[in-house]
This record gives structure tokens, C-alpha cells and sequence, in this order.
């Protein structure tokens, strides 16, 4: 009967933190550039669609379920290609700008998740991102305000309360997501060779290299990139406790902000994927008085700015 | 919910609480929130599975399901080389070999790492049956672009440039044409046309 009543507790807990009401303006931001981070990242595959998806461009063939093709999908024709390309780019659009945002969330995520499917040869940890993070999108009142359909609302019901909050069970899923994913990559480099190799100084001479990653491995001395490791390590591995305490939060967004920084300055297209985290770090913990001020949203309570 | 919040349906007008907080209402039944908020808990453990080691998804989960959840595990490992992957091919014309920059034919992200044919070798350069295809692909486009310069085949190899030690200052990255890469440069070929399909393929491009 004790254990009943602690279970119960738990679990209630467990509840309250879930439903949690949040500031609206933490999944507009996921919204608003989430879409538009994904759509860079493929616009430079999105720009020779027929390549990418049509017999036009080269085609693994049919390997009959081995690993490196998760799912065989033969070409398509070339309009087609082009037509998945526009549709892409549409629906991602309108899921930034709030437009139809349910349906536009839901196409999007469907044809991200194809296009990772379809050619594994260019699907990365963005692609396979994507397809998870505008299904969340899509199944949560992402469009209820500073969107064109909270702007369509009011003008069809001018009197109408706008929502300053949502459950927090999305922003709470992004943030358990980050805790996880990082901690995930952490263990991964432990078990790699973060611990004695020099896997940064030995990923910095390939073609990703940048202007920038070229000029560190020319000042950084050696040591440097081996404290570079260790500093990602201990922030890696133990992540789900950094974002979990109230005073080692704040450290922890920037530690990480200051990591994707530098990631996307060193290894080119690797870009996309540190926005892609920044923008969730971001929208999970931007103080709640920097989020209003960016969204104006002090000024004009419960109304559509 | 806090005490004093309340919930507006999107398009109906609802009273304005006493703290002025007013939730979106979700659009999901609480059935379908709590069977998504299952989903969610479980592809957020299965990716930090994934990237502890613990192939629990290589178990319980398909293939195409199974590629979503493999996103953590980002450069564990030190590169031993810088790896490059180039083709040479059978000019019909020379009678000889000569490298063959593929980068037209895969203009998808054409410089680095993220290009096609790049991806294609560092996935399959032991399946043969995706070489074949590579093989035929490279033919057909290199004949339909270039017709005053037909071949007959190629030969798939990577190269592999040493790193130097950590700290020591090194030059700025380029792509050399194969020839001028020095011998400490180890080269592997993965993949060679058969010299009667070569035959055969520049006879084809003879003939009328």
C-alpha cells in the first residue's frame, strides 16, 4: 500500500514536469527555423533533384536489405524528382511561416523522411533528424501563434484569446531528446578513441576543412586539441546531468552553443547539423525574457504581433 | 495546468484567466498524446542506446525504422588517413588509362565529402555489384558528355594521404590530379573493367 502511494507520487511528478505549461514563443522559435535549417541543408541537394532522386544520377541498385541500404526505393522520373524537390521546399516554407501548418508539417516530414530512405548516399544525421523534428511539429499546436493561421484566425475572430503557452510535453521531448543525443555521442567517443587518439587534429586535413579549422591546426599546439576532446567529453557523456541541475544549466547551453560554433566553422557542411542542435538548445532554453523580447511578445500579451 | 490558465481552442474566443496564461489546446486526443509521448520516450532512449553501444533497435526494429534512431555515434574514431576516391578511364581514343574527374557527373555537393560519388565508394567499395553499376554509370555519362573522348571502362581506387603528427603546421588542403601526388601517397584499386568489356565497349563506340 506504501509503495502504492510513492509510485503514485512518481509518477504525478513525472506528470506535472511533462504538462508543464510553456511559453509559446519556444516552439514558434523551433518552427520558425527549424523548417528553414533543414530546407538549407538540402536546397544544395534540392537544387539537382534529378541526380538525387531520378535515374538521371547514379543508383545504388537493389541490395536486397543489406545495411548500408536501409530501404530500396527505385528512382523516379525526373519530374517527379523535381516536383518532390518544389514540394519540399513549399511545405517547409509554409511550416516557417505557419501556413496550413498541421498538413504542411505532415507533407514535409514525409518527404524528408523519403528522401533519406531513397538515397543513402545523401542522408546524414540531418536527414535523419529532420523527419523526427517537423513530425513534432506536426503533431502539436505549433502554428497556434505567431503564424499566418493565428493571423487568418484573428481576422475571422477579431475578439478571440490567443494562446501565451502550450503543454510542455514537446519542449520537454526536445529537451530529453538533446540530453540523450548528446550523452549517446559522448559514450560513443569513449568507446572510439576520444580518450588517447587525436581524432580532432586527425578530421581537420580532409576536404571539409575551412579557412578557419586550417588557421586553428596551425596555432592550436597539440595539448590543445587533446583539452578540446576532454572538455567534449565531460560535457558529452555527462550532459543529462549538466541540463538537469538549475546552476549548471546556463554553463551547459553555452558550453554547447560554444561547441556547435565551433563545429560549424571547422568542418563545412557540418554546419547545417550545428544549427540544427543550436536552434533546439535554443528553444528549449533561451531565458524566457530574451525569448519575449526577440518575439515582442511583451508588449502585445495574447494578440498576434 | 497552473492554477488560473486556461485553454483556447484555436478560431474559439475563450475568457482571459486571472494570470493571463492561456494554453493552445493540443490537437491530439490525450489517447493518442500518451501513445506519442510513449514514441517519443522510446526513440529518445534507443537513440542514446544506439550511441552507448547497446543495439537494442537492431533487435526490435526494421531496417528503414532502425536508420533513424543511428544518429548519435558522430566521429568516435581518429582517422588513420585522409582518404580520397578517384577513378581513371579507359580512353578508347589513347588506348591507355588517364584519370577521370568525376565531379560532373555527381554535382551534388561536387568538392567534398558529402558528394555522391565519394559517399557511393565509402559505402561500397568492396560490393561489386555497386562498383559494376558505378562502372556503367561513369561509361554512359562520361560517352554522353564527352563523345570525342569515349571509354571503355574504369579503374576505382582511393588514395591514402598521410596526416602529419598532431601540432605540426600543415599545408591548406587541395585536390591534386592523381599524377602529382607523391609516392608516399598509397593508391588501392578497388575496382577494374575487364580488358575484353573494354574492348568490347569501345568497339560498340566505333561502330556505326
Amino acid at each position: 500500500m506504501r509503495q502504492a502511494v510513492v509510485q503514485q507520487t512518481w509518477t504525478e511528478k513525472l506528470r506535472a514536469w511533462l504538462d508543464a505549461p510553456q511559453p509559446i514563443e519556444r516552439l514558434a522559435l523551433a518552427r520558425i527555423v527549424l523548417p528553414l535549417v533543414l530546407l538549407a541543408f538540402q536546397s544544395s541537394r534540392i537544387a539537382h533533384a534529378d541526380e538525387w532522386l531520378s535515374a538521371a544520377g547514379f543508383r545504388v541498385p537493389d541490395l536486397g536489405g543489406d545495411w548500408r541500404q536501409p530501404l530500396y526505393i527505385p528512382p523516379v522520373p525526373i519530374g517527379l524528382a523535381w516536383a518532390i524537390g518544389v514540394a519540399m521546399v513549399v511545405s517547409g516554407l509554409c511550416v516557417a511561416a505557419g501556413l496550413f501548418t498541421r498538413a504542411a508539417a505532415a507533407v514535409f516530414a514525409t518527404l524528408l523522411a523519403y528522401v533519406a530512405l531513397a538515397d543513402r548516399l545523401e542522408a546524414f544525421t540531418v536527414s535523419k533528424l529532420g523527419p523526427m523534428l517537423s513530425l513534432a511539429l506536426c503533431l502539436t499546436p505549433s502554428g497556434a501563434r505567431y503564424s499566418v493561421d493565428a493571423w487568418l484566425r484573428r481576422r475571422k475572430h477579431p475578439g478571440e484569446l490567443l494562446p501565451t503557452h502550450v503543454s510542455g510535453g514537446v519542449i520537454r521531448f526536445f529537451q530529453v531528446f538533446l540530453a540523450a543525443m548528446y550523452s549517446g555521442a559522448g559514450i560513443a567517443k569513449l568507446r572510439g578513441d576520444w580518450l588517447g587518439g587525436d581524432v580532432l587534429w586527425s578530421h581537420l586535413h580532409d576536404n571539409y576543412q575551412t579557412i578557419v579549422s586550417w588557421a586553428l591546426g596551425r596555432a592550436v599546439p597539440a595539448w590543445g586539441w587533446q583539452g578540446l576532446q576532454y572538455l567534449s567529453l565531460a560535457f558529452e557523456v555527462l550532459a543529462p546531468l549538466w541540463f538537469a541541475l538549475r546552476w549548471t544549466r546556463p554553463v551547459a547551453v553555452v558550453a554547447a552553443l560554444s561547441m556547435h560554433a565551433l563545429i560549424g566553422l571547422m568542418f563545412g557542411p557540418v554546419i547545417w547539423f550545428a544549427l540544427l542542435m543550436s536552434t533546439l538548445l535554443l528553444a528549449c532554453y533561451m531565458p524566457e525574457r530574451w525569448l519575449k523580447k526577440l518575439f515582442r511578445s511583451d508588449r502585445n500579451p495574447g494578440r498576434v504581433p | 495546468m497552473a492554477a488560473g490558465s486556461s485553454t483556447a481552442k484555436p478560431g474559439k474566443a475563450g475568457a482571459r484567466p486571472t494570470d493571463g496564461r492561456v494554453v493552445a489546446q493540443p490537437w491530439l486526443s490525450r489517447r493518442a498524446r500518451t501513445l506519442v509521448t510513449v514514441l517519443a520516450a522510446a526513440y529518445a532512449l534507443l537513440v542514446w542506446l544506439e550511441g552507448a553501444g547497446l543495439k537494442l533497435a537492431d533487435v526490435i526494429l526494421p531496417l528503414p525504422l532502425r536508420f533513424f534512431v543511428q544518429e548519435a555515434e558522430l566521429f568516435p574514431h581518429a582517422a588513420r588517413d585522409v582518404i580520397e576516391w578517384r577513378a581513371e578511364a579507359w580512353r578508347c581514343d589513347l588506348g591507355r588509362f588517364e584519370e577521370l574527374d568525376v565531379r560532373p557527373f555527381f554535382p551534388i555537393r561536387r568538392d567534398d565529402k558529402e558528394n555522391r560519388f565519394y559517399r557511393a565508394m565509402f559505402f561500397h567499395y568492396r560490393q561489386r555489384r555497386v562498383l559494376e553499376a558505378l562502372d556503367a554509370y561513369l561509361e554512359r555519362e562520361q560517352n554522353r558528355l564527352h563523345p570525342d573522348q569515349p571509354i571503355g571502362g574504369v579503374m576505382l581506387l582511393s588514395l591514402r594521404i598521410p596526416i602529419p603528427p598532431a601540432g605540426t603546421p600543415a599545408p591548406r588542403y587541395q585536390r591534386l590530379p592523381l599524377s602529382e601526388y607523391p609516392q608516399e601517397v598509397q593508391r588501392k584499386y578497388w575496382y577494374v573493367t575487364g580488358s575484353a568489356e573494354r574492348e568490347q565497349r569501345c568497339a560498340e563506340r566505333k561502330s556505326p
